[in-house]
C-alpha cells in the first residue's frame, strides 16, 4: 500500500499541487516558478570574499534547526470525522459566466466540498441535503491560504487550475475591410 | 330534609337505579369495563350512528350530558364519532337536541358526517402532486 | 450589404467552391515588435503596437463596459459602451477599435466617460424593453449589470404616447434558440459568431436606424451544430435557450464544473443544477480545448440524461420480460453466471460513455477470472504497432495546436460533426491564418471551403508514397506546420490497417522535414469519449474475434452501438448490461445494472488528445443507480474475486499504475516512438481499393449518436426541424 502511494505521490510535478491522495489538474503555480524573479540577488561582499569552506563552517554557526509545526486543527474543530477523512476539497478558480462578459468577481480562489445527495422536499418543494458542508465555499486571494487552511483542517484538498492563459493577439478593426483576407467581413 | 337523605340512602337508591339501567350487575359491569363510569340518566335521543345521548341533572353541570358510544364500536369510541347536530347539546352550546330543534337547516346537500380517520387505515395520506424528475425505461414486453 | 470579397462571390457562383491553391509561401514568425508605453488611468502598461484601448485596458486589469466587442469575435465597434476619454483628444473614442498610440493616456473613469458611457444606456434603454421580469436572461444579464453600474438614475424617456416603444417581431430560428427580438439592441455578436466561428452566414441586419432588425431575412434554421453559443454570445435576452426557458433563474442553480463526454474533445463545462436535477449546461474556458464554445448535443442533450433511464436493477424473469428486482438479487445472479462461466467465454464489451474507472475495474474483474476478452466497441487495427504505441491513436497535434497550422488534411473525418470544437479551430486557422485544407471522402460541407481531392482510398497510397501528382501533395511538402488528421471511423474497414499505415507514413515523412522538430502531424481522430482511456488501459478494439468464439457471458458497460447482438450470441449466453440508459443494450440483456451518467459521478475520461480530465458528481444518480465502479467492485466481492480497492483514491492509485497520464489531470503528454509505429506498419502498406466515407454526412446525422442524446427530446427535435428546413425553399 505505502508503494501506491509512494508511486502515486511522484507522480504529481511538485508537491504543491495536492494533498494525498487526491489529485490536482495543475502543474505549478506560477508565484513559486523562480525562473520569473527578474533581479540577481545581493551578495553581502563579505559572502562574496569568503571561501567555500568559511563559507559552510559560518552558515552551519548562523543556522538554526526548523522543527515543522503541523497545525491539525481536527480533533478540537467538533467536526465529525467522517466530514475529514472523507471529503474532498476542491480549490479553484471560478469559471466565468459564459453568458456574461464580467470578470469582476472570479478573480478569487474558492474551496468547495464533494458534492453530495440533495433531495426534494415532499412537503414544500424545497430542496433538502443531509451534508453541513455543501453551503461551505470559502473565498480565498491566493490557493496557498486555502491549502493551508485545509492542511490545518485535515481535509484532503487538490487543486484545479483553469487554462484560461491564451496568447495575446492585438484585435484589429481593419481586418474587417483587408481585401485579400478571409477576414473580410460579408455580413453586416 | 327527608331522613333517607341523611342516612344517604338516596346514593343507595341511585345505585340500584344505575344498576337497573344499565342491565343489571352483567351488563353494568360490561359498562364499567367499556367506558369507566356507570351513570343512571334519562335517555335524550340517539343519533342514526347509534350513540345513545342521556342527560342527569343530579350530576354537576358539565357532567350532567354524555354519550354511549354505538356498541359496534366497543373500545374504539372517539369524541369523533359524535355528529355535528349532537356536538352542540353535548357541548351546552343549546339545550334542544336537534331532533327537537325547528330552526335546525335540513338539507339534502348536506354531507353526511364523518369521523376523524386518523390513525386508522382510512386515514388521509399527503402525496406529491409533481411528476418526477427522471423517467424510468420501461423494458419491452417479451410477445 | 451582402459584400463579399470578389474572390468568393466567383467562388460561391462556381459548383466546386475550390479553395484556391496557388502555393503560397509560409510567413515566418515576424521578430516580436517593440513595446511601447501608454497610460490607462495613470496605470503604466506596456503593449505592442496595434494593441487595442480595451485590451491594454485588461492588462492592468482595467475593464471597459462593452456589449459589441468580444474578444473570440472581430471588432465591430458598434455599441458605443466602450467609449472612453483620451487626453488631448476632443471626443471620446471607442476603446475596442481605436488602437494605442505611444504615450496616450486613457481615463476610464473619468466624467467624460461616465457622462458617454450614461448616454449610450440611456439610448439604448429607450428601445430595449422593460422585461427583465420575466426574461431568461435576467440576473445574467449584460445590459442589467451594466446599466446598474453605468446607466442614469432616472428616465426620460416620455415618448411613450407618441410613438411607443420600438417592438420588432420574433423569428424562428430553430428548435434550440428562442428569440424576442425586441430586446435586441444590435451588438452583431450572433451575426459575428454565425459568419466567423459557425461559418454559416445566415444572419445579418435590415433596416436602419429604428428600423433595424437582426434576422435571417428569410425564415430559416440556424443551421448549424454550434448554434447554442450565440444564446451565451448575446448581451440582452433577445437570444435565449427554448429548452431551459422559463425554468430556473440563475441565482437558483447550483454549478458544477464538469467536463462534456458526447464528443471526444473532453469540452469543459458547468452543468447548473437545482433540486438533483440537470437543468443546464454551459461551456467553461479551457484555451487547450474548447475555448469558450460547446457544440449542441454537449450543450442541449442533457434534457436526456432524464429520460429512459435505468433506476433499478432488472432480471428477466421466466416469461423472458425485465423485471425490476433488488440488487441483492441481480448482483447474486450476475456474480453466478460470472462464477459457472468458462473462463475463455467471458466477454466484456465496453461502450462510449464508459469513465476510466469503472473500465479497469471491470478489466482487472474479467481478467482475475481468467478471460483476456476485454473490448470496446469501436475498432482499431492491431497489425503493426497497433495500440502498443499511444501516438499511433491520439491527436498529437494537439487542438490548440491546429489553429498554427498551415495546412490540414482530412483523411475521412468529418471534424463538422464528429469534433465539432477541433472544427472550429480549423475554421478560426482558415480565417485568421489563411489555412488551407484538403479533405479525403465525400463531399460534405465542413463550413468552410476546402480542396476535395477525392474519396478513394488510393489517393492516400500515392500521397503517402509521394508519387501523386496532386497539388495538394506540393502544398503538403511545402507546409511549415501540416496537420493531418484521419478519422477513426476508415479503421474499421478491412483495409484499416493499410489506410492507417499509410497515414503515419504519410505524416511522419512530413514531420521529418520540418523545421520545427517539436510540431507533430499525426492525427487519429477518435469517435467516443471512453475509446482513448480503453486502448490505455489495455482494451483490446473490436469484438469481432471474441464473438466468433461465442461467449457463455457477455458483460456490457454502457455498450450501446450495436456492434454486440442477440443473433451472435448463442442461445444460452448471459448477458449483463451495466449502464444508464436504456437503449439496446439494455434491451437485450438477462441482467441490467443502473449505473450513473456522467454527470452523476466523479470520473475519469481521456480525450482525443490524450488529456485526462474528471467529471464532478452534479447531481445523485436517479433511484437505485449507483457508481460504476462501485457496481464492478461489489460484484468483484460476490463472485469470490476481491478487487484490491476500497474507494475512488484507491482506484486512482490503480490507473496511475497502469497510465500516469490517466491521472494527470488537465495536463496532456507529449507523444513519441512515430518512427517505430512507422517502421512497423511499413509491412502492412498494401494496395487498396475501397472508398473513404464518413458516417455523419449532414446536420441532421450529428444530434442523436449516443444513448444520452437518443433518449433527449430536444434532440428529436432539433433533427426534425433540420429535415423540415430542407424541404424549405430557402
Amino acid at each position: 500500500m505505502f508503494q501506491v502511494i509512494s508511486r502515486a505521490a511522484s507522480l504529481s510535478k511538485t508537491p504543491l499541487s495536492r494533498s494525498l491522495p487526491a489529485f490536482s489538474t495543475s502543474v505549478r503555480l506560477d508565484s513559486r516558478d523562480p525562473s520569473r524573479l527578474r533581479e540577481a540577488p545581493m551578495i553581502d561582499s563579505e559572502v562574496a570574499i569568503s571561501t567555500p569552506d568559511e563559507l559552510r563552517q559560518r552558515n552551519l554557526l548562523e543556522s538554526t534547526i526548523k522543527v515543522p509545526v503541523k497545525v491539525d486543527l481536527s480533533p478540537v474543530s467538533g467536526v465529525p470525522a467522517e466530514h475529514i477523512c472523507s471529503r474532498r476539497v476542491r480549490i479553484y478558480q471560478p469559471p466565468k459566466n459564459a453568458m456574461q462578459s464580467g470578470t469582476n468577481n472570479i478573480q478569487h480562489w474558492e474551496m468547495e466540498f464533494d458534492n453530495r445527495q440533495r433531495w426534494e422536499n415532499p412537503l414544500m418543494g424545497w430542496t433538502s441535503t443531509g451534508d453541513p458542508l455543501s453551503n461551505m465555499k470559502v473565498q480565498f486571494k491566493c490557493p496557498e491560504e486555502a491549502i493551508e487552511l485545509c492542511e490545518k483542517n485535515g481535509w484532503n484538498w487538490y487543486l484545479d487550475v483553469p487554462k484560461v492563459k491564451k496568447q495575446f493577439k492585438p484585435k484589429n478593426y481593419g481586418v474587417n475591410f483587408s481585401w485579400n483576407r478571409r477576414t473580410r467581413v460579408s455580413t453586416k | 330534609m327527608s331522613l333517607g337523605k341523611i342516612l344517604a340512602l338516596d346514593k343507595l337508591t341511585n345505585f340500584f337505579n344505575a344498576l337497573r339501567q344499565n342491565g343489571g350487575i352483567k351488563g353494568s359491569l360490561y359498562k364499567l369495563y367499556r367506558q369507566d363510569e356507570l351513570k343512571d340518566g334519562k335517555l335524550v335521543g340517539e343519533d342514526k350512528y347509534g350513540n345513545k345521548y342521556y342527560e342527569n341533572a343530579r350530576y354537576f353541570y358539565g357532567r350532567n350530558r354524555w354519550v354511549e358510544y354505538n356498541d359496534k364500536v366497543y373500545l374504539n369510541y372517539d369524541g369523533s364519532q359524535v355528529p355535528a347536530e349532537w356536538f352542540g347539546w353535548l357541548h351546552y352550546k343549546t339545550d334542544l337536541p336537534p331532533h327537537q330543534d325547528p330552526s335546525r337547516p335540513k338539507y339534502k346537500w348536506m354531507a353526511d358526517f364523518t369521523e376523524n380517520m386518523s390513525g386508522t387505515t382510512g386515514q388521509y395520506v399527503p402525496y406529491s402532486t409533481t411528476r418526477s424528475k427522471v423517467e424510468p425505461w420501461v423494458p419491452k414486453k417479451a410477445a | 450589404m451582402l459584400r463579399q470579397p470578389l474572390t468568393r462571390a466567383l467562388k460561391l457562383s462556381s459548383p466546386a467552391r475550390a479553395a484556391p491553391l496557388a502555393a503560397r509561401t509560409f510567413a515566418a514568425q515576424p521578430p516580436a515588435p517593440e513595446k511601447f508605453e501608454v497610460f490607462i488611468d495613470d496605470k503604466p502598461v506596456q503593449v505592442e503596437p496595434g494593441t487595442t484601448i480595451l485590451q491594454a485596458a485588461a492588462l492592468v486589469g482595467v475593464e471597459i463596459p462593452r456589449f459589441c466587442y468580444h474578444e473570440r469575435l472581430a471588432v465591430a465597434g458598434n455599441c458605443r459602451m466602450c467609449l472612453v476619454e483620451i487626453e488631448k483628444s476632443p471626443k471620446p473614442a471607442a476603446a475596442c477599435a481605436m488602437p494605442v498610440m505611444k504615450g496616450m493616456r486613457v481615463k476610464t473613469n473619468s466624467d467624460l466617460t461616465k457622462k458617454a458611457r450614461e448616454g449610450v444606456m440611456e439610448f439604448l434603454l429607450v428601445n430595449h424593453p422593460l422585461d427583465c421580469p420575466i426574461c431568461d436572461q435576467g440576473g445574467e444579464c449584460d445590459l442589467q449589470d451594466q446599466s446598474m453600474a453605468f446607466g442614469s438614475d432616472r428616465s426620460r424617456f416620455t415618448d411613450i404616447h407618441f410613438s411607443g416603444k420600438r417592438a420588432v417581431e420574433d423569428k424562428d430560428v430553430g428548435p434550440l434558440i428562442k428569440t424576442i427580438m425586441t430586446r435586441c439592441i444590435h451588438c452583431t455578436r450572433c451575426i459575428r459568431f454565425a459568419s466567423e466561428v459557425a461559418g454559416v452566414d445566415d444572419f445579418g441586419t435590415t433596416g436602419r436606424g429604428t428600423d433595424m432588425q437582426v434576422g435571417t431575412y428569410v425564415e430559416k434554421m440556424f443551421l448549424s451544430e454550434l448554434s447554442g453559443n450565440i444564446i451565451d454570445l448575446c448581451p440582452v435576452g433577445a437570444l435565449t435557450s427554448k429548452p431551459y426557458s422559463f425554468a430556473a433563474r440563475p441565482w437558483e442553480t447550483r454549478r458544477i464544473d464538469s467536463v462534456d463526454v458526447l464528443d471526444p474533445l473532453g469540452s469543459n463545462i458547468v452543468v447548473a443544477t437545482r433540486t438533483n436535477e440537470v437543468l443546464r449546461i454551459l461551456p467553461r474556458t479551457n484555451e487547450e480545448i474548447n475555448e469558450e464554445w460547446l457544440s449542441d448535443k454537449s450543450r442541449f442533450a442533457c434534457d436526456g440524461l432524464k429520460r429512459q433511464r435505468l433506476v433499478t436493477p432488472m432480471m428477466k424473469d421466466s416469461r423472458g420480460n425485465l423485471t425490476p428486482v433488488e440488487w441483492e438479487d441481480a448482483m447474486v445472479a450476475a456474480a453466478r453466471a460470472l462464477q459457472d462461466c468458462p473462463p475463455g467465454k467471458l466477454l466484456a464489451v465496453a461502450g462510449d460513455l464508459a469513465d476510466a474507472e469503472s473500465l479497469v475495474a471491470l478489466k482487472d474483474l474479467v481478467n482475475r477470472l481468467g478471460s483476456e476478452n476485454t473490448c470496446t466497441e469501436q475498432y482499431f487495427p492491431l497489425e503493426g504497432a497497433g495500440i502498443d504505441l499511444r501516438s499511433s491513436y491520439l491527436c498529437n497535434t494537439k487542438i490548440a495546436n491546429v489553429e498554427e497550422s498551415d495546412f490540414v488534411l482530412l483523411i475521412g473525418a468529418n471534424t463538422r460533426f464528429e469534433a465539432p470544437l477541433l472544427n472550429a479551430r480549423i475554421r478560426k486557422a482558415y480565417i485568421h491564418k489563411d489555412t488551407d485544407v484538403a479533405f479525403i471522402g465525400p463531399k460534405v460541407d465542413l463550413t468552410y471551403d476546402y480542396t476535395h481531392v477525392g474519396d478513394s482510398a488510393s489517393i492516400l497510397k500515392d500521397l503517402a508514397s509521394g508519387t501523386s501528382s496532386h497539388e495538394v501533395m506540393k502544398r503538403l511538402e511545402s507546409a511549415k506546420r501540416p496537420v493531418v488528421i484521419l478519422g477513426a471511423d476508415q479503421l474499421k474497414t478491412p483495409e484499416g490497417a493499410a489506410i492507417l499505415a499509410y497515414t503515419q507514413e504519410l505524416a511522419l515523412r512530413l514531420q521529418d522535414k520540418l523545421e520545427d522538430k517539436s510540431w507533430k502531424v499525426l492525427n487519429v481522430l477518435q469517435r467516443t469519449a471512453s475509446q482513448v482511456a480503453a486502448l490505455d488501459i489495455g482494451y483490446k478494439p473490436g469484438v469481432g474475434p471474441v464473438l466468433q468464439d461465442g461467449p457463455k457471458v457477455v458483460y456490457l458497460l454502457g455498450a450501446d452501438s450495436g456492434v454486440v447482438s442477440r443473433d451472435q450470441l448463442p442461445k444460452d449466453a448471459v448477458v449483463i448490461y451495466q449502464g444508464h440508459h436504456g437503449d439496446v443494450g439494455a434491451a437485450m440483456a438477462d441482467i441490467v445494472l443502473p449505473g450513473a451518467a456522467y454527470t452523476e459521478k466523479r470520473a475519469t475520461y481521456v480525450n482525443a488528445e490524450g488529456r485526462a480530465q474528471q467529471t464532478l458528481a452534479a447531481v445523485s444518480p436517479p433511484g437505485k443507480a449507483r457508481d460504476d465502479w462501485k457496481i464492478i467492485r461489489a460484484l468483484s466481492e460476490i463472485v469470490g474475486e476481491r478487487l484490491p480497492y476500497d474507494s475512488l483514491d484507491e482506484v486512482r492509485d490503480r490507473l496511475s499504475q497502469i497510465s500516469p497520464a490517466l491521472v494527470t489531470y488537465g495536463n496532456v503528454e507529449d507523444n513519441n516512438y512515430f518512427a517505430q509505429a512507422r517502421a512497423l506498419a511499413q509491412s502492412l502498406q498494401k494496395p487498396v481499393s475501397g472508398k473513404v466515407d464518413v458516417q455523419l454526412k449532414q446536420l441532421e446525422d450529428f444530434f442523436m449518436t449516443d444513448t444520452i442524446s437518443r433518449a433527449s427530446p430536444t434532440m428529436a427535435k432539433c433533427v426534425q426541424a433540420v429535415l423540415k428546413q430542407k424541404q424549405s425553399k430557402y
